[in-house]
């Protein structure tokens, strides 16, 4: 028999029993007897959720009937499941609806909850909406043993999820002293399978209490419940036709159904499940479901709060100096795929801490693997970076550098406290996962301290470093599909709006591309969002259509236009805390740059704070400029007027800063060997007829370039 | 000759939210215009004022506000009295005392008070946390049952907690979310977004751009307030337009102005004189920069803005 | 900005020849287009350029001086709407009335409100007479208020007895605000003949344009526009429409600075000439004339002020130093945070509320809030040593206990190595936890 004859049996098996009970039960009460179930505004929810029909009484209840069986089409169409799925899930709930027409409280002297009431589903949706409670998962069935559905109930509850059970599982529950109710988030719901029609009640009425879903919305109610609940299932074999039938429905209605019944059963990708290994049902089951799991505490001996952030540990109170500058240490970010990792997990290879002299070096390495659909390597330095930040905050533990530069101490007194590596893992392991929550599901720790798989990863470690370094010198904004935009700056000037490109980072020096793209991952709502760049207008003034759009909607209608590679036409605007400022020099149509920390004159006749109180604020000045020091040796730099070969004058110290990089763009744009030494400084001149006299002497190729106004 | 007026009216305008249920529920909002510029456009709906009680009580209060509640024994009788406030237009009912580090008191207990005071009053009930934004979301949620039907609004929701307010208050009890900032545009857009991607319609959302007493960094609240309102009117940025509430007694009581006694400063008067001031001056401020509704405490000072309200939005001659 | 510094720069000789006292035509051009130096500066631009460029860079709103010497003030000169567009550059001014009959208690209740807040001096810097038909009388009031170190306002509609004020008090500066749509011809021939503003009112709006347009035709520019009407709707009606004329709309006949009445607005009711001075200091109000100032309005209303007139770009400092709190002494902890002004009002009020006597220690963080002045260096443990050094904390305090601000935890240990004998703790990140961190600080 194949899956559709299935589901096709299940659902006639259950129709079937809903017919005859509910004949029954018309016979025992009249047709016109009252059907309410208590405690709810939304009658029996399933029906109303999926018909829009009100049932009162037994009779409208009949109708309802009949609308269940015109589901119920037999056509081999995945379709068809879902229908039959559905009919048979609302025929659960008729047979259950049944029981309260002759009864108002018919579990009253049994273990079993039945109906839940219209305030319980606000209790659980609530969380469920919040993602407090991550999911919920109805079991099915019986585990093998009595002590498997102990582990499995347990482990469920230990990561957060409410447990529904249905069947022996409940006595098996019982025999364990597992304690039950809903309050402690473990429902036994029901003797028979179609006690699940009280959790499917439960879930629609979910949908439209949060979702806003209107009843009779068939479609509504699967995408709310596919996108907002996450719930799934697991059924242990043997599965029977009624169970796969309602499978169907939980299908439909987007909740996976996980199984270690082989015999007569399909796997259906991210639905239907397969997991003969039962002890797997957690993991397997959560990633069917996308479900992450939040860290809440972090597992060490020692306190944990940014109060420790600046501590200290000195030499004579250092159990253990784990020092990259003598031996072969690192920390590194690796991306892997979901089945490469288990959660949570926290390896040392070679010795720990209490196997060595009190006051000792040794070598340590940190792999922290990461996986996650939205997970994309370019984040991994933008979250090694913050290592030291994590790792200082615990009381007794010092970090300091990043890469293979790492320089960890443990105090003597942590140490005494129990603080071991495993620990510094448990702190990785848990910022990691809940600061980069919306990209990383899962993540694990490796540490290595035997110091020839040290020199052998330290290596590999590099590999990857020098990999990262040079795709960032290989990124160019012709590279990219998408810019950024960054208005952190905004709330001291209103109406600044920074457009990162990887050729041009933010004024302020601290923000890259890879930067602002990791923002927006991180934080969809935050103050990076993406700018597409589909409708160029001029190429080389870098002016594009979406751009402008992009300036105009996050300046919140202040400015219209910028572009991003010129300083006299409609230049970018600046907030207040750009690195340096560029200015053109009429007399030689040059620029003078003036970084922050230069007060002297500059051939302008102005300082760097008289430019500033010039160009800050969000408003455009032509001619004017604020950037980041490390756009200086861009070749986007001014190019619309011809690049970098426009600087003239630059405070020396600044010089130096950009020295190599600056010759090495100039070499390769224009042919030029050593053009700073032509760029002249406070050493060579602070007076604009001087500083022309000098770029004649050296022969500045600005000389010989269009008029700037 | 005469001048020629150019008015400055939008084709959007500010969300219009009604709080409260039957003949004394208030709407705010609605207006298509600069705040109070009525000289524009009519104000759709006239600024309204929130009387606070604390669950904490007033025994140590100013005399004008230890009079008022005279006689009340609990938090109950305050209620009773506060909604007979001449000048007010809704209670604000502020849980101070649920704080972990103040009284501790429970959600439950939290809850059958407020349960017990919207039955006892008619008048719109606004519900403000302890300022403990895990223990808020907790005591929203029980207060939100307990209110269930009132049309409330909760004050507020924040980066922190605004899942759990926006889930129970919002969806499941259907009443109004206050969504709070720190005077700041974009987070303020960001958090009506967030709390919009849980499921509450922007119709249903208040922002609380946060609050300042005058000379204690006004000039965020009120360039925040200007930059909203704008982007909201000249924008049609819908993740804007939700009117505003400010709570100004808090910031108003709590500056050295209003609770340096007269024996320490002689020079300054009467210490209620101040705090009565500093309330009714930094409630207009608020009220010219764009709130929609603020939250005050003195009897003095509501009858003032009450009257500053009236002579600003009524029609002449009323 | 109508023109762009490049604009003017075009128009200069670019012969960089210093006369205008600027060491380049750029950076003259570039301070002319902000508005801060004349364009008639520059010795060699053309008559034609000059008046092309005077009216470009003129402001949409007049700005105007009153008083002399100490007292003189400067109101007007606005050039948005919003001072998150740029910045509102003349604060508004406080009045109080004061008439013949309660002259001398009046002068001492507004000699008694003087005092300085964040660098400030807060007083009533103009005082209003109010004409009420006696011209002898008037006359002896203005003597009596002359030389109290308040700019005069002369509320008064007949030109006689305002001739006779102004014979005393011209040279003083005040303001004569008297004319209206009948008087306007001889007020405004004495207000040029005497050399002072001219305040203009009228019965509405309308009039008012007309009979400030009758006599900027009369070639007097020097004007104030009483804005204040018959109601507190109809007030805030004119301060708008009027302002908003002159910025956004360039209407230049409305380019003047107001006044706005409070006092006749809200006769004897106190509390609403508070509400109404707030809504106008945000508002567009110029100057604002009060019944009185008492220490209870002013406290509100000065510091409102203060912070609707602060820079949006640059913030407002505090003094650095010693900053005792709760009768601390030299026995006392220290705690230390930035000169941003916001930070030290929210952090000091905190502290008082604590109980707990601490010194708080300011340093010069160039007024940024804590981690902003830490990510600009400008918060560090070489700044807090320097200050400790330079305000010779460790000789005027014996106590050795630092608290730092919870948000720069990382500096603990270089503090600590900078300042060996002191024991460094760190305070929670918000200022909100600090009641309780002090009340349970057990050092």
């Amino acid at each position: 028999m194949g899956l559709f004859d299935r589901v096709f049996a299940g659902a006639d098996d259950m129709l079937a029993k809903a017919e005859q009970d509910l004949s029954a039960a018309i016979d025992e009460l009249g047709i016109d007897a009252p059907m309410v179930m208590p405690d709810t505004g939304y009658f029996l929810a399933c029906i109303y959720a999926y018909t829009g029909r009100k049932v009162a009484k037994l009779s409208d209840l009949k109708e309802a009937f009949d609308d269940v069986k015109a589901l119920c089409t037999r056509e081999q169409k995945t379709e068809d499941i879902f229908k039959n799925g559905i009919a048979t899930a609302i025929a659960a709930e008729i047979i259950e609806a049944v029981k309260y027409a002759k009864s108002p409280n018919p579990y009253e002297d049994s273990i079993y909850h039945g109906h839940f009431s219209d305030a319980e589903v606000r209790e659980l949706g609530v969380p469920l909406v919040t993602q407090e409670i991550p999911g919920f998962v109805v079991i099915i069935g019986a585990a093998k043993s009595d002590d498997e559905a102990f582990e499995l109930i347990k482990g469920y509850q230990s990561r957060g999820i409410f447990v529904f059970l249905i069947g022996d599982i409940i006595d098996q529950a019982q025999r364990k002293n597992i304690s039950m109710g809903f309050a402690v988030r473990v429902v036994p719901t029901g003797k028979d399978i179609w006690s699940v029609g009280h959790i499917i009640s439960l879930v629609v009425r979910a949908a439209m209490i949060f979702g806003a879903v209107q009843p009779g919305d068939w479609d509504a109610v699967n995408e709310y419940t596919f996108k907002r609940i996450f719930a799934f299932v697991n059924a242990f074999a043997p599965v029977d036709d009624i169970t796969v039938a309602c499978g169907g429905g939980a299908i439909a209605m987007g909740f996976p159904v996980i199984t270690n019944d082989e015999n007569n059963m399909w796997r259906v990708p991210k639905s239907l499940i397969i997991q003969p290994d039962t002890s797997d049902f957690i993991e397997t089951s959560l990633e069917a479901r996308d479900i992450k799991i939040k860290v809440t505490n972090i597992d060490i001996p020692v306190a944990f709060s940014n109060a420790f952030e600046g501590e200290i540990i000195r030499k004579k109170d250092t159990h253990v100096d784990i020092d990259g500058s003598r031996l072969d240490c690192f920390e590194l970010v690796r991306t892997k795929q979901a089945h490469e990792i288990e959660d949570h997990s926290i390896i040392l290879e070679g010795p720990d801490i209490d196997e060595i002299e009190p006051g000792s070096k040794m070598c340590a390495g940190f792999i922290v693997e990461v996986a996650g659909k939205n997970m994309q390597s370019d984040f991994e330095p933008v979250f090694e970076r913050r290592f030291h930040n994590f790792v200082n905050c615990a009381e007794g533990v010092m970090h300091t550098g990043q890469r293979d530069l790492i320089r960890i101490r443990v105090s003597l007194s942590a140490f005494e406290a129990g603080f071991r590596l495993k620990h510094i893992g448990e702190i990785l392991y848990a910022k990691v996962k809940s600061e980069y929550e919306s990209v990383i599901d899962k993540c694990q720790v490796r540490i290595y301290t035997d110091p020839a798989k040290c020199k052998e990863l330290r290596a590999e470690a590099n590999e990857v470093y020098d990999a990262r370094d040079a795709r960032l010198m290989a990124l160019t904004d012709e590279s990219v599909d998408q810019f950024y935009t960054c208005i952190l700056c905004q709330s001291f000037s209103p109406s600044h709006v920074c457009i990162v490109t990887p050729e041009r980072l933010g004024l302020c020096g601290a923000v890259s591309w890879l930067d602002a793209k990791a923002t927006f991952e991180l934080d969809p709502n935050g103050p990076s969002q993406i700018v597409t760049k589909n409708s160029l207008i001029d190429e080389r003034l870098g002016a594009y259509e979406d751009v402008n759009e992009a300036v105009s909607k996050y300046s919140h209608g202040a400015l219209e236009k910028v572009t991003l590679y010129s300083i006299m036409e409609d230049p970018m605007t600046s907030c207040g805390c750009f690195e340096c400022i560029c200015g053109i020099e009429p007399f030689s149509n040059g620029v003078v740059i003036v970084n922050r920390e230069h007060t002297g004159m500059t051939p302008l006749g102005m300082t760097f704070s008289e430019m500033a109180s010039m160009t800050g604020g969000g408003v455009q000045t032509p001619g004017f400029m604020g950037h980041g020091k490390h756009f200086i040796a861009s070749k986007k730099f001014m190019r619309a007027e011809g690049g970098p070969a426009r600087i003239v004058w630059m405070p020396k110290a600044l010089k130096e800063i950009v020295h190599d990089k600056l010759n090495a763009t100039a070499k390769d744009l224009y042919g030029i060997d050593d053009f700073c030494s032509m760029i002249g400084d406070e050493t060579v001149t602070e007076d604009a007829e001087a500083l022309l006299e000098h770029l004649g002497t050296v022969g500045h190729p600005v000389l010989e370039m269009e008029p700037l106004l | 000759m005469g001048f020629k007026r150019s008015p400055q009216t939008f084709s959007a305008k500010v969300n219009a939210v009604t709080i409260g249920t039957g003949e004394k529920a208030v709407t705010i909002g609605g207006e298509n215009v600069f705040p109070l510029y009525s000289f524009d456009a009519p104000i759709e709906n006239k600024p309204k004022i929130g009387v606070q009680i604390s669950d904490r009580g007033y025994n140590n209060a100013v005399a004008g506000i230890a009079e008022y509640y005279k006689g009340a024994e609990n938090f109950v009788d305050m209620a009773k009295k506060a909604a007979l406030m001449p000048g007010a237009d809704f209670l604000v009912l502020s849980f101070e005392s649920a704080n972990p580090d103040a009284e501790n008191t429970s959600v439950e207990e939290c809850a059958a008070l407020a349960k017990e005071i919207a039955e006892a009053v008619d008048m719109p009930i606004v519900v403000e946390g302890c300022k403990n934004k895990e223990k808020d979301a907790k005591l929203f949620d029980k207060i939100a049952a307990a209110l269930e039907g009132k049309n409330s609004l909760f004050l507020s929701a924040q980066e922190e907690n605004y899942k759990e307010i926006a889930a129970s208050a919002g969806l499941a009890y259907k009443h109004k979310v206050g969504a709070e900032s720190a005077v700041d545009i974009n987070l303020a857009k960001q958090l009506n977004v967030l709390i919009n991607q849980m499921g509450v319609a922007g119709e249903n959302i208040v922002m609380n751009l946060g609050s300042a007493a005058a000379g204690y960094g006004f000039e965020y609240v009120a360039s925040t307030m200007d930059r909203v309102r704008s982007a909201a009117l000249s924008q049609n940025d819908t993740m804007l337009q939700m009117p505003v509430i400010t709570p100004v007694s808090d910031e108003a009581w709590s500056v050295k102005e209003s609770i340096v006694s007269q024996e320490e400063f002689p020079q300054w008067g009467s210490m209620e004189q101040r705090g009565v001031s500093m309330e009714i001056s930094t409630a207009a401020a608020c009220l010219a920069a764009g709130s929609n509704a603020v939250i005050l405490r003195h009897p003095e000072s509501i009858a003032t803005i009450s009257k500053l309200i009236s002579a600003m939005c009524d029609k002449e001659g009323n | 900005m109508a023109l762009k510094g490049l604009d003017i720069f075009k128009l200069t000789p670019k012969t960089n020849c210093k006369e205008c006292g600027n060491p380049t035509c750029m950076a003259f051009a570039m301070k002319a287009a902000q508005g801060s130096v004349p364009i008639e500066k520059c010795p060699y631009l053309s008559d034609d350029a000059k008046a092309k460029l005077s009216e470009a860079t003129a402001p949409p709103m007049k700005s105007l001086k009153i008083g002399v010497n100490e007292t003189e003030h400067t109101i007007g000169g606005e050039t948005v709407l919003f001072r998150h567009d740029k910045t509102f550059v003349s604060k508004n001014l406080y009045a109080v009335n004061v008439c013949a009959s309660c002259v001398d208690e009046k002068l001492k209740e507004i000699e008694n409100v003087d005092y300085e807040r964040i660098g400030e001096r807060m007083y009533v810097e103009l005082i209003n007479l109010v004409y009420e038909g006696d011209k002898d009388a008037y006359v002896e009031l203005v003597n009596k208020t002359l030389n109290k170190g308040r700019v005069l306002i002369l509320d008064c509609e007949c030109v006689d007895a305002a001739r006779a004020a102004l014979d005393v008090c011209a040279d003083a500066k005040p303001i004569l605000n008297g004319a209206n749509e009948e008087n306007y011809e001889q007020m405004n021939a004495l207000a040029v003949e005497k050399k002072v503003v001219l305040g203009v009112r009228a019965k509405d709006i309308d009039a008012l344009y007309d009979t400030v347009a009758k006599i900027e035709a009369l070639g007097n520019k020097e004007l104030v526009l009483d804005v204040t009407g018959s109601s507190i709707k109809e007030a805030f009606a004119n301060a708008v429409q009027v302002r908003r004329a002159a910025i956004k709309d360039k209407d230049r006949t409305f380019g003047y600075p107001s006044i706005i009445n409070a006092a006749a607005l809200a006769k004897d009711d106190i509390n609403m000439q508070t509400a109404l001075a707030s809504v106008f200091t945000l508002k567009y109000g110029s100057i604002i004339i009060m019944q009185s100032m008492s220490y209870a309005q002013a406290l509100p209303l000065y510091g409102l002020r203060q912070n609707i007139y602060t820079d949006p770009q640059k913030p407002m400092k505090v003094e650095p130093g010693i900053y005792p709190i709760n009768g601390a002494d030299e026995n006392s902890v220290c705690c230390t945070t930035v000169d941003f002004a916001l930070t030290y009002f929210l952090v000091s009020g905190e502290l008082e509320r604590s109980g707990v006597p601490v010194n708080l220690l300011i340093s010069d963080s160039g007024g940024y809030s804590v981690l902003t002045a830490w990510a600009a260096g400008k918060l560090s443990a070489s700044s807090i040593a320097k200050f400790i050094k330079e305000f010779d904390v460790e000789n005027k305090i014996k106590n050795r206990v630092l608290i730092l601000p919870g948000k720069v935890a990382v500096l603990k240990g270089e503090v600590e190595e900078k300042l060996p004998d002191w024991k460094i703790i760190i305070a929670p990140n918000e200022a909100v936890s600090i009641v309780k961190y002090f009340k349970e600080l057990e050092v």
